[in-house]
């Protein structure tokens, strides 16, 4: 691919043109930036347990839309199988920790890997196809995979589920949701910086050109079929490492929470954030994921008011979120 | 070069802040004042599972109130905190950790949903929080038995099965049972009790196990048929369980079917999807209240249900099936906080539970825990129901399985 290639293509939020000059951040957005950071770090110290796992949970479902927004955002494979490799990557951790004592971060690559490499196997015998049939073909596989959660009893625990160890390393044995934060916390912004770096690469620049035209990319020299396999197992290897973070946190994990419904959350977050922007999978993932904890507490209109605000969103803001208040704060600072 | 390096501080940091904390200080026992006492009550209160839950948390409320009408317990009035679990592990899990961290409830009385409770057992039990179940069986969190799980109070499946036969052997004198269950974990658990019982009480069982989404059941039905079995028992969910039941009419099989708890959510739905009365001849339920639903045992139940939501008591489908369920697991709550005296801690409390037994006058047999199990209620009556009327079969009919560890 060549570099005059690259600037042409429709860019996301995130990419710049390769051989443009690095750009100044705004004060804002630093100012965010330190602000977020400072909140993350002063979080353990001035909340409940309760608030941290919660905080955990979103910190995955982060990873979780970040898989999703390369696969779906950047490269718009309508993939629906995002909680089958969400939930190899449990399995997988979960395992290597209970068989084999793993130390986590060894368990967590051993997710990823496992995940990805069932990904690539995916993103194979998927390349033929395209949108709906693309969709409903990883649907079935996500659906075949829970059935396999469900009924292989010797390895996944059946319907009984599978408890999983606390996650170690050498003598530190993680047992709360605080002492499972800063994990989560540096594997989810390890995750962000990766996304960036992909997304700002040759490889991103590819999954956005396969985006936009299979053909046209084909035409430029992009390997099509390469690159899609890439994304696939790419996103793959997010959701078993967004699993494997769960494991960190949670000693149990049940088929029923891996089922179809999980995908359609992470898909909802993402297209609410705004899809095919880094911002809007993490952004999309934090306020949907609060949403939902919120109308909790609302348990007789919790399905009414959910219905509503994704209406909402996708009359008024249908490319998301993010997309939207960048518009409103452009149209208020020109007045 | 310089952002990377900001960014490797900042993880380390966020690291190290994360640990230095982890340190935590110790609890004191939360939820307790001179007057009042808070339990933290949780159950799916929506979606497509609210009906195992809904009116089951109606019923431990009222009960809840009664007593503190009567005075609370040691002068202290109880305090409910009720939290939404969706009947989803993730979800149950936030609101166990919500009630106890946040809330900080004394202790916990909440649980419809089998899987989804089992996921809050290792919190619960670091946590040393005393936690009695609704009407979860939750079999995964009560064995291996811990010192603050108690649950089952309307029977672990390991009960469901074998009491099937049991009911088979003394009421109906069989002596080959052929047995449905499912080919998954709650199918095996139910089967174990099953043979185990069979056994004991020299029964045969000719066993089809078959997948909960099945749409056809005539090949296991012809199967059973040839094995001549003196009645059918089914301890499937109630799709499947309607199928057999309609299919084994086509069959032309007239030997009694009895059906286990497992499937009996919503009876009127049962008839509907059957869609033959003239199947339901030689008809039997499996239930786990001391008498049929309205009956005069548990009367009193369903009128108080009528004197605290006349609303929702004028509704076609309320009180929902499961209502009286609550009852007793309520019940067991308030007895091991009165024995537990004027000062409670949830240590006494939970060794109360340990060691509880008393008859609910709800379920069918007595409310009983003991040092080796946590499973408060093993027994269960069955009902002839030929469509419309259910007619109380006398005795209550018990498992034979025991945990052995």
């Amino acid at each position: 691919m060549s570099d005059k290639t690259a600037t042409v293509i429709p860019a996301s939020d995130t990419e710049r043109p390769r051989l443009a000059a690095p750009e100044k951040m705004p004060v804002t957005q630093i100012a965010l930036l330190a602000f977020v950071a400072a909140a993350l770090v002063v979080l353990p110290f001035v909340v409940t347990g309760y608030v941290l796992y919660i905080a955990n949970l979103l910190l995955v479902f982060i990873v979780l839309c970040l898989g999703l927004h390369l696969v779906i955002g950047e490269t718009g494979q309508f993939a629906l199988a995002h909680a089958a490799f969400y939930g190899i990557g449990i399995y997988s951790s979960g395992l290597a920790g209970n068989a084999f004592g793993w130390p986590f971060p060894l368990s967590m690559l051993l997710a990823g890997v496992v995940a990805g490499a069932v990904g690539v196997v995916i993103g194979t015998v998927a390349l033929r196809m395209r949108d709906i049939y693309l969709a409903l073909a990883t649907f079935a596989f996500g659906e075949a995979m829970q059935w396999v959660f469900l009924n292989w009893d010797q390895v996944t625990g059946g319907p009984n589920g599978l408890r999983i160890s606390p996650a170690r390393l050498g003598d530190l044995e993680i047992l709360t949701d605080r002492q499972a934060y800063p994990v989560v916390v540096f594997v989810t912004l390890l995750m962000i910086a990766l996304t960036i770096v992909i997304s700002r690469s040759r490889v991103g620049r590819s999954f956005r050109a396969v985006r936009e035209s299979d053909v046209a990319a084909m035409a430029m020299g992009i390997p099509v079929r390469r690159a899609k396999i890439t994304a696939f197992g790419l996103s793959a290897f997010y959701a078993g490492v967004a699993g494997s973070m769960f494991a960190t946190f949670s000693t149990y994990i049940h088929p029923d929470s891996l089922g179809f419904q999980t995908t359609i959350l992470a898909l909802t977050m993402v297209v609410v954030g705004g899809l095919g922007s880094i911002t809007g999978a993490v952004g999309g993932a934090i306020v949907f994921g609060l949403i939902s904890e919120f109308l909790r507490q609302t348990p007789s209109y919790q399905e009414i008011i959910y219905g509503l605000i994704l209406i909402v969103f996708m009359m008024y803001a249908p490319r998301g979120l993010f997309a939207f208040i960048r518009d409103q704060m452009g149209r208020i600072t020109r007045g | 070069m310089k952002d990377r390096i900001t960014c490797v501080w900042l993880g380390a940091a966020l690291l190290a802040a994360g640990l230095i904390h982890s340190a935590g200080a110790a609890a004191q026992e939360p939820g307790l004042t001179e007057k009042t006492i808070k339990i933290g009550v949780f159950s799916p209160l929506s979606g497509a599972n609210m009906a195992y839950g809904f009116d089951v948390i109606n019923a431990a409320k009222m009960y809840y109130s009664k007593v503190n009408k009567e005075g609370g317990v040691h002068g202290r009035q109880i305090e409910l905190v009720i939290e939404d679990d969706r009947c989803n592990a993730n979800d149950l899990v936030s609101a166990v950790k919500k009630l106890v961290e946040q809330e900080q409830v004394f202790m916990l009385n909440g649980g419809s949903c089998s899987a989804a409770a089992v996921a809050a057992k290792d919190y619960v039990v670091r946590s040393k929080v005393p936690w009695v179940m609704l009407n979860a069986s939750a079999d995964g969190a009560l064995y291996p038995p811990t010192d603050y799980i108690f649950g089952a109070f309307s029977i672990t499946q390991y009960a469901v099965g074998g009491s099937v036969v049991d009911f088979g052997q003394q009421h109906l004198k069989a002596k080959k049972i052929g047995y449905i269950n499912h080919d998954d974990a709650y199918g095996a658990w139910n089967l174990e009790a099953a043979q185990v019982t069979a056994k004991e009480v020299d029964v045969q069982l000719a066993v089809e196990s078959i997948n909960p989404n099945i749409t056809d059941v005539t090949a296991p039905l012809v199967k059973l048929r040839a094995a001549n079995p003196d009645m059918i028992a089914i301890t499937t969910y109630a799709k499947p369980a309607a199928l057999i039941i309609k299919k084994a009419h086509e069959l032309g099989i007239t030997k009694p079917i009895v059906l286990t708890v497992t499937g009996t959510a919503n009876m009127s739905q049962l008839v509907e999807n059957v869609g033959n009365k003239d199947a339901l001849k030689n008809f039997y339920v499996q239930d786990v209240l001391a008498d049929a639903p309205g009956g005069p045992k548990i009367k009193w139940v369903y009128d108080m249900y009528k004197e605290y939501y006349p609303d929702l008591d004028a509704k076609p489908d309320h009180p929902q099936a499961y209502m009286p369920y609550g009852i007793a697991p309520a019940m067991s709550v308030v007895k091991a906080l009165q024995d537990a005296g004027p000062n409670p801690t949830r240590e006494k409390v939970a060794e109360n539970l340990r060691n509880q037994k008393f008859d609910s006058g709800v379920m069918a047999g007595p409310i009983e825990f003991g040092q080796n199990d946590r499973a408060a209620q093993e027994s269960t009556i069955y009902l002839k129901f030929d469509g419309t009327q259910q007619t109380l079969i006398p005795g209550s009919f018990q498992s034979r399985w025991k945990y052995k560890g």
